[in-house]
């Protein structure tokens, strides 16, 4: 695959200007979700969903809250995920936590179909996506727990 | 109103500093892609390419995958898989490996801003990935043993 390769001041505009979009499709999440999740904070929406999911997000270490940020990682992006997490002022073992389980499931709606259009068995490969995702999360609190990492 | 505005303020600190990380890589990026780094990475890889059932073919659309983020790498891995003759097999062992581990760079970074471990999220992540690719590689050239198990495929 050989192709023309452009000279460095190209590339670096090229550069500048893909990282700027993702900058801006990132910002567009990040903000109105931010705002939301303070927002929330004050009206109590989040403790009840929180105390809902507690049990749940218990088995990774995690408070119930939580939940809200691995639903915008699935269906969203991990931007908008952690413009939900930062606001909940984790621990640092718990964002690792997130970090670890949302970076192997995350946009699983617009992944799975970019994975179809390469001619592959995307639901299957979706599904071990989010078991492994979960098998991450169940390891790194047992290492945790044992005082690794 | 107070409220509002202290949110508004965090949520931009947020966005700024995401931007600050996200356009220098990207940029850093461009700018080497073209180096002989990938096919030179490519070529040190093969071993542990065989262990997860890759042949070296598949080694440009998985490193630009694990790099560059799925989305971005599609291109590529259409392409390749339609000019290199990549099988059915390869192309699923490769998407499995792709989906669970991808854009490991940006992804990682962007948790590191906000505290955490970058070393943990990634170290764990490549071995895991590496680990389910090689299992089902394993079983895959051995149909029988996929009989034994089929609760690992379809849970």
């Amino acid at each position: 695959m050989e192709i023309a390769i452009p000279d460095i001041p190209t590339r670096l505009r090229t550069g500048f200007n893909a990282g700027l979009q993702t900058a801006w499709k990132l910002v567009k999440y990040v903000v109105p979700l931010y705002l939301l999740v303070e927002l929330l904070k004050g009206t109590g929406l989040l403790d009840t969903l929180g105390t809902l999911f507690a049990p749940t997000m218990a088995l990774f270490g995690l408070p119930g809250e939580t939940a809200l940020a691995f639903l915008a990682a699935g269906l969203l992006n991990l931007y908008a995920a952690l413009a939900i997490l930062v606001p909940l002022q984790l621990e640092p073992w718990q964002v690792t936590q997130c970090g670890l389980m949302m970076g192997i499931a995350h946009n699983l709606l617009l992944e799975g179909g970019v994975l179809r259009s390469t001619g592959t068995r995307a639901g299957l490969l979706t599904l071990a996506r989010i078991l492994l995702a979960i098998f991450a999360g169940l390891l790194y609190r047992g290492l945790h727990s044992m005082g690794i990492f | 109103m107070e409220a509002v505005g202290l949110a508004l303020l965090g949520a931009l600190k947020l966005s700024l500093k995401l931007v600050v990380i996200v356009v220098p890589l990207v940029m850093a990026f461009e700018v080497l892609r073209y180096l002989p780094f990938f096919r030179r990475a490519a070529r040190l890889s093969n071993p542990l390419m065989r262990g997860v059932g890759l042949s070296p073919a598949a080694a440009v659309p998985l490193f630009t995958g694990i790099f560059l983020g799925i989305a971005y790498g599609a291109g590529i891995i259409i392409r390749v898989a339609q000019e290199q003759q990549l099988d059915k097999r390869e192309l699923f062992l490769m998407g499995l490996f792709l989906a669970t581990c991808h854009a490991v760079v940006e992804d990682t970074l962007i948790f590191v801003v906000i505290g955490g471990d970058g070393v943990a999220m990634l170290g764990l992540r490549l071995l895991l990935a590496c680990g389910l690719t090689a299992l089902l590689a394993h079983w895959w050239k051995h149909p029988r043993t996929i009989d034994a198990k089929p609760d690992r495929l379809q849970p």
